[in-house]
């Protein structure tokens, strides 16, 4: 009777555990239903993942998130109205770690429905598998510059990304400090002659539009594209070199090791004039407000500056579903609206349209003139900008022979002749 | 903090692609296959360890199909090696349990390597989905009128976390160079590794409210706001910590010290920040005792200067026997005892006469006041083999029964009725 009853009283015990392994089972199974999606009712956000690629002269840090997060939700506001629905989620990553992570994430069928990133890294993702061409229609392929379009192409004719927008690269000065800015070279000598300090960084892509203003520019294009130099060419690319290492005796021009810094130091008022990228100026407006000026770089003997611009295009990622396919078209598609295009030029000012028919209100605003200018001029540099990609690993050793000599470790004859034999090897 | 769980729950977004859900159905159901398979042992021969490298080879084949198909597999990867390395991580305790004892090997795993796995873990899953540079620099709030980011407030949480967990080892370290530089007792050394750890995590508190930029004139304002709080709310709390702060200064209550609790000697094993852990020997029995209660009440200890104990048991003897040659016999006695100190040396006393036997005292020093039952034992029973030697008589009351008869005038002594 006891054995019995200590039967029963044992039982509720055995029983508990095994209701427990069940109920775990069966939670097991509705998260596995959750997943599919087939529990009913459960509704997936609408969202559209976005991956970014900040400049190379820009750091994810908190500023940068806030002001992606602004321009975004120009264009997610204006998205909404027709895609009421959408979220958009966004992911920033440096140049250099762009194409790491992209290849991971997608790897992993993670991958961002759409990148807003420079035109050069979006051809190399293309390359890569990272990222899918875009189908370009002809009246889509209408809105842009031919030439825009071309540098886009791949070599069966695909686009690698759809052209969004372009930073311009110009000359930020202290208005309070240097109220005239230098407009050309001799110019920016003068000032730092008379005690304001000029800054300037050993970066190539940041220094490269002295080679116009000097004239070295066609001689460096024919250098990259591997073409016989004339003397004359040689010739450019020497004083080229020696300006720069005059520019380094002045006293007030200080040479720095990378744009951040040079960006640093003028936010901080130490610094007179820079020159800057446009994706630049959110920021310096923040520190320094009214006392932050605008204006071309400086010109000189040989023509006008040539500035490298860079052209941010949207391109496809390769793991999205239908619908996250069909977002990131429709939002392509969106942000090159010339209404779009044109609110988000004069809402920021610092970027310019990628789209043809918007025309850019120069007449009101200083600044975008002197994007409109640099972007001009930069056609000059576009053959160049074509072939050198940001990643070049002979831009790192073009940055050491140029810090060579502007320390005055060697000469400027020497260093064009190592610059253009570096220039001259594929990377 | 909004934007960071919209960031989060954003994610959900990606169970929209098949891959993905694909993927996950494949990582759960072997996961969950193989947890089925443990419990009800489909492979009675396998050892239990065996069942987790059988699921991953399992999946790691379904991931190399997946790849051979040209199709994501990165999310079944990075799930398959978090999977290995917890089971890893089991397989790593039996290494560890050869090495460190079953307590520090329990600690090492749950305060350290499980916590930093999983963070590691959460990591690489936060990064195949979003930019954890940016993730880090997403806004929380505002603390004092300072900004703070997730990354930040991970990297502060971290900060603590690390300080908290990791600086026994090396403030152990450093208590034992000093120990051997200044040459302080084993008591000292203890003590001396305490507050070396709590002056390690004030500073890493400091440290960590400068790395947050913290305004320190609001951390003033709070600190003497919360000083009332303290007055009021958690005065007891407070008052542990600051009496076990200042008794380690004094020095009187350390671990390893011998106090008197209740009339039981109990040893110091550890001053908490509240409260301080006491181990009595009778029982086994680990008492914790607020700090407070050493602060405010008078406490015995046998280690304040030296850990020597005077012990004492005391016998009777029958009046017949000469109280000169018991007492030298008690001496003698007591010196034969291993662990009676020979100096200062036994002493036995004459203490009273009593009603059936004249009352000894022998007193005698002791090493290590923990051991005093365990001596007093000893010498007992030496007494005991001593006096029977020598023909010493322990004299103990005697009662004679008596047989009454009533009504009493009828009552005839017992010897009458034999």
């Amino acid at each position: 009777m006891m054995g019995a009853l200590s039967t029963v009283m044992a039982q509720p015990e055995g029983s508990r555990a095994r209701p427990d392994r069940r109920r775990g089972l069966l939670l097991s199974l509705c998260c596995a239903l959750g997943l599919t999606g087939c529990a009913g009712g459960i509704e997936l956000p609408n969202v559209l993942y976005l991956a970014i690629s900040a400049d190379s002269n820009q750091t994810i840090d908190s500023e940068l998130v806030e002001d992606i997060n602004t321009r975004l939700k120009l264009l997610e506001t204006g998205f909404r109205r027709i895609y009421p629905s959408t979220r958009f989620q966004f992911a920033a990553y440096t140049e250099t770690g762009l194409q790491t992570a992209m290849a991971r994430r997608n790897r992993a069928g993670l991958g961002p429905d759409l990148l807003l990133i420079n035109g050069d890294v979006a051809k190399r993702l293309v390359d890569d598998g990272l990222v899918a061409p875009f189908p370009l229609t002809p009246s889509l392929a209408n809105l842009f510059n031919p030439g825009d379009l071309n540098r886009l192409r791949l070599p069966n004719g695909e686009l690698a990304g759809l052209p969004m927008l372009i930073h311009s690269q110009v000359a930020c000065y202290n208005r309070k400090r240097l109220p005239e800015p230098p407009s050309t070279l001799q110019e920016l000598l003068s000032a730092s002659a008379k005690g304001h300090n000029v800054g300037l960084s050993v970066e190539l892509s940041s220094l490269f539009w002295t080679a116009g203003s000097v004239g070295a520019t066609e001689a460096w294009s024919r250098v990259v594209e591997r073409k016989p130099l004339s003397r004359d060419d040689l010739n450019s690319i020497e004083a080229w070199t020696a300006w720069l290492q005059n520019a380094s005796d002045q006293q007030r021009i200080t040479f720095y090791a990378n744009q951040a810094s040079a960006l640093a130091e003028f936010s901080a008022g130490r610094l007179d004039w820079i020159s800057c990228s446009s994706n630049n100026l959110p920021r310096l407006r923040k520190k320094l407000g009214a006392s932050l000026g605008v204006t071309s770089l400086p010109s000189g003997p040989g023509g006008t500056a040539t500035p490298i611009n860079r052209l941010r295009v949207l391109a496809l990622g390769r793991n999205s579903s239908r619908l996250g396919r069909e977002r990131a078209i429709a939002f392509s598609r969106f942000s090159v609206n010339p209404l779009v295009q044109r609110s988000l030029t004069i809402g920021s000012q610092i970027l310019l349209p990628a789209n043809r028919f918007v025309k850019v209100p120069v007449q009101s605003s200083l600044t975008l003139k002197a994007m409109s200018d640099s972007q001009e001029a930069s056609q000059r540099t576009a053959a160049l900008v074509n072939l050198l990609h940001a990643d070049d690993p002979r831009l790192e050793r073009a940055q050491t022979l140029i810090t060579a000599l502007v320390f005055g470790e060697i000469n400027p004859k020497g260093a064009a002749d190592e610059l253009i034999e570096l220039m001259e090897t594929k990377p | 903090m909004k934007q960071l769980l919209l960031e989060v729950l954003g994610w959900l977004g990606y169970l929209e692609r098949p891959s993905v859900v694909l993927q996950l159905i494949l990582v759960a159901a072997f996961m969950l296959g193989t947890r089925v398979a443990l419990r009800r042992r489909l492979l009675p021969r396998l050892p239990a360890t065996g069942y987790p490298p059988i699921g991953l080879g399992l999946l790691a084949l379904c991931g190399g199909l997946l790849a051979f198909l040209r199709q994501p597999y990165g999310l079944l990867l990075l799930l398959g090696t978090l999977w290995l390395g917890w089971y890893g991580l089991r397989l790593l305790h039996r290494l560890l349990l050869l090495w460190l004892p079953e307590q520090a090997t329990h600690q090492l795993e749950s305060r350290l390597l499980r916590p930093a796995y999983l963070l590691i873990a959460a990591m690489a899953l936060v990064s195949e989905v979003d930019s954890l540079a940016d993730l880090a620099v997403a806004p929380l709030g505002a603390l004092f009128g300072t900004e703070i980011s997730a990354g930040k407030l991970f990297q502060a949480v971290l900060v603590i976390y690390v300080v908290l967990v990791g600086c026994g080892p090396p403030a152990a370290g450093l208590a034992w160079l000093l120990q051997r530089a200044v040459g302080m007792s084993e008591g000292s050394r203890k003590a001396m590794e305490l507050m070396l750890r709590y002056a390690v995590v004030g500073l890493g508190l400091v440290v960590v409210a400068v790395h947050l930029g913290l305004n320190t004139t609001a951390l003033i304002a709070v600190a003497g706001g919360l000083s009332v709080g303290l007055g009021f709310g958690i005065k007891e709390v407070f008052s542990n910590f600051v009496s076990g702060l200042w008794l380690l200064f004094e020095g009187s209550v350390r671990p390893g010290e011998v106090l008197m609790l209740d009339g039981d000697p109990c040893e110091v094993r550890k001053l908490g920040l509240r409260a301080t852990l006491l181990w009595r020997d009778r029982d086994n029995a680990e008492l914790l005792i607020p700090n407070q209660t050493f602060f405010t009440e008078a406490a015995t200890t046998y280690t304040a200067t030296d850990r020597m104990r005077r012990s004492q048991v005391s016998v009777g003897a029958a009046y017949h026997h000469d109280p000169a040659e018991v007492i030298a016999l008690l001496e003698a006695t007591a010196r034969q005892v291993a662990r009676v100190l020979p100096t200062p040396a036994p002493k036995a006393l004459l203490l009273s006469y009593g009603d059936f036997a004249i009352n000894y005292a022998l007193r005698f020093w002791i090493a290590h006041p923990m051991d005093n039952a365990g001596i007093c034992s000893e010498v007992n029973q030496a007494i005991w083999h001593a006096f029977k030697a020598q023909n010493i008589e322990i004299p103990f009351p005697q009662q004679v029964e008596y047989s009454m008869v009533w009504p009493p005038e009828q009552h005839k002594p017992n010897s009458e009725h034999h």
